[in-house]
């Protein structure tokens, strides 16, 4: 059997060359430009919830710290913690207080033991930084106001993001 | 005298720049900065403002200051309805719903001639209607911060300096009027 001669195109395995790195550099440069952009300046970090559409708002103040109330179209939650079920956009009547219409036990009861445990500066102000979905009624959040008033958070910061 | 020594320079070719270090920051630094980018930006809808005008809205919520007081209902059937309270009068001006949808454009008119008949009121009540959407609150809220066009100012009074100064705020001071009521 004979051995195929391999095709020899003049390659000289030697030899070395040199890698054209201008147009990775092109690409880093307007990539490092749009980074620094958007770069966070905020002392506050602060990702929008999941399932969640934030109202536009062209207001320019930056987050500060409090607590995080997130109503979504399904649930009342107070950071990660679950506080209640929505079901079109609206409480359960079990959440519900009988004698008010507007008050929410399960809310009050973890903003109150909050407000008693914590010795953070922006839980004693009272401060509430309040991420609700942009197409829930008023009434849906009036209740949410009135339980975190309640409670003793009447300083509300509503979170927005940034457009017209 | 020996002769000048000719080096070997090639003063018409190219040279190669190493862009090799450049690279090498580059590559180190768009990790970190895509790490602490923000894409969506957020913010805060709230009432930070100027000195002189936070002593304003603090003389607006002093009851002994005669000044009038605005409430603006906020009704997803009727549209939107602005309330000035004076002196034991009221005068009401409707602002209706352009096709089907809350006119806005229509409102921030009405608020800029309010406040330039009253200038010296900071402070807005928002009573909206049960079913008005979050979204459409926080507009309204928005038109009625400040002056969208930069040339219409309005006068404050600057006790520090004794005169009167221009700010493009309206009504920062926006409450949900009717979100302590209770609802038996």
């Amino acid at each position: 059997m004979s051995r195929r001669k391999r095709p020899h195109f003049g390659v000289s395995r030697k030899s070395t060359f040199a890698l054209n790195i201008t147009s990775l550099t092109d690409m880093f440069t307007i990539m490092l430009v749009f980074l620094l952009q958007t770069f966070a300046t905020s002392d506050v970090q602060l990702e929008p919830a999941q399932g969640i559409r934030l109202p536009t708002s062209t207001s320019n103040l930056n987050p500060i710290e409090g607590v995080r109330l997130i109503v979504t179209k399904d649930q009342l939650l107070i950071g990660e913690q679950k506080i209640a079920d929505l079901k079109d956009k609206k409480f359960d009547a079990h959440d519900i207080d009988g004698a008010d219409a507007n008050f929410l036990p399960l809310l009050f009861n973890e903003l109150d033991k909050l407000a008693k445990n914590s010795t953070d500066e922006h839980i004693k102000e009272g401060r509430i930084l309040l991420q609700a979905d942009a197409s829930l009624p008023y009434d849906t959040l009036r209740k949410v106001l009135y339980t975190a008033s309640m409670a003793g958070f009447p300083q509300l910061k509503m979170v927005a993001m940034l457009g017209n | 005298m020996r002769g000048r020594r000719w080096l070997s320079h090639d003063t018409t070719g190219e040279f190669e720049l190493d862009l090799a270090p450049l690279l090498a920051v580059m590559v180190k630094l768009v990790p970190v900065l895509l790490v602490s980018s923000a894409f969506v930006q957020l913010m805060v809808v709230e009432t930070e403002l100027p000195q002189v005008v936070k002593e304003a809205v603090q003389q607006n919520n002093d009851p002994k200051n005669d000044i009038a007081k605005i409430r603006l209902v906020v009704d997803g059937k009727n549209g939107m309805k602005v309330v000035i309270a004076h002196q034991g009068k009221e005068q009401e001006t409707d602002i209706p719903l352009k096709d089907g949808a809350f006119d806005f454009q229509g409102l921030h008119e009405k608020l800029v001639a309010i406040k330039q008949a009253n200038p010296a009121v900071f402070k807005i009540d928002l009573m909206p209607g049960a079913g008005v959407e979050y979204g459409d609150l926080i507009k309204v809220m928005d038109e009625a911060r400040r002056s969208r066009d930069n040339r219409i100012t309005f006068p404050v009074f600057d006790a520090q300096k004794n005169a009167e100064t221009q700010t493009p705020f309206m009504f920062p001071e926006v409450v949900f009027a009717n979100s302590l009521e209770t609802g038996a």
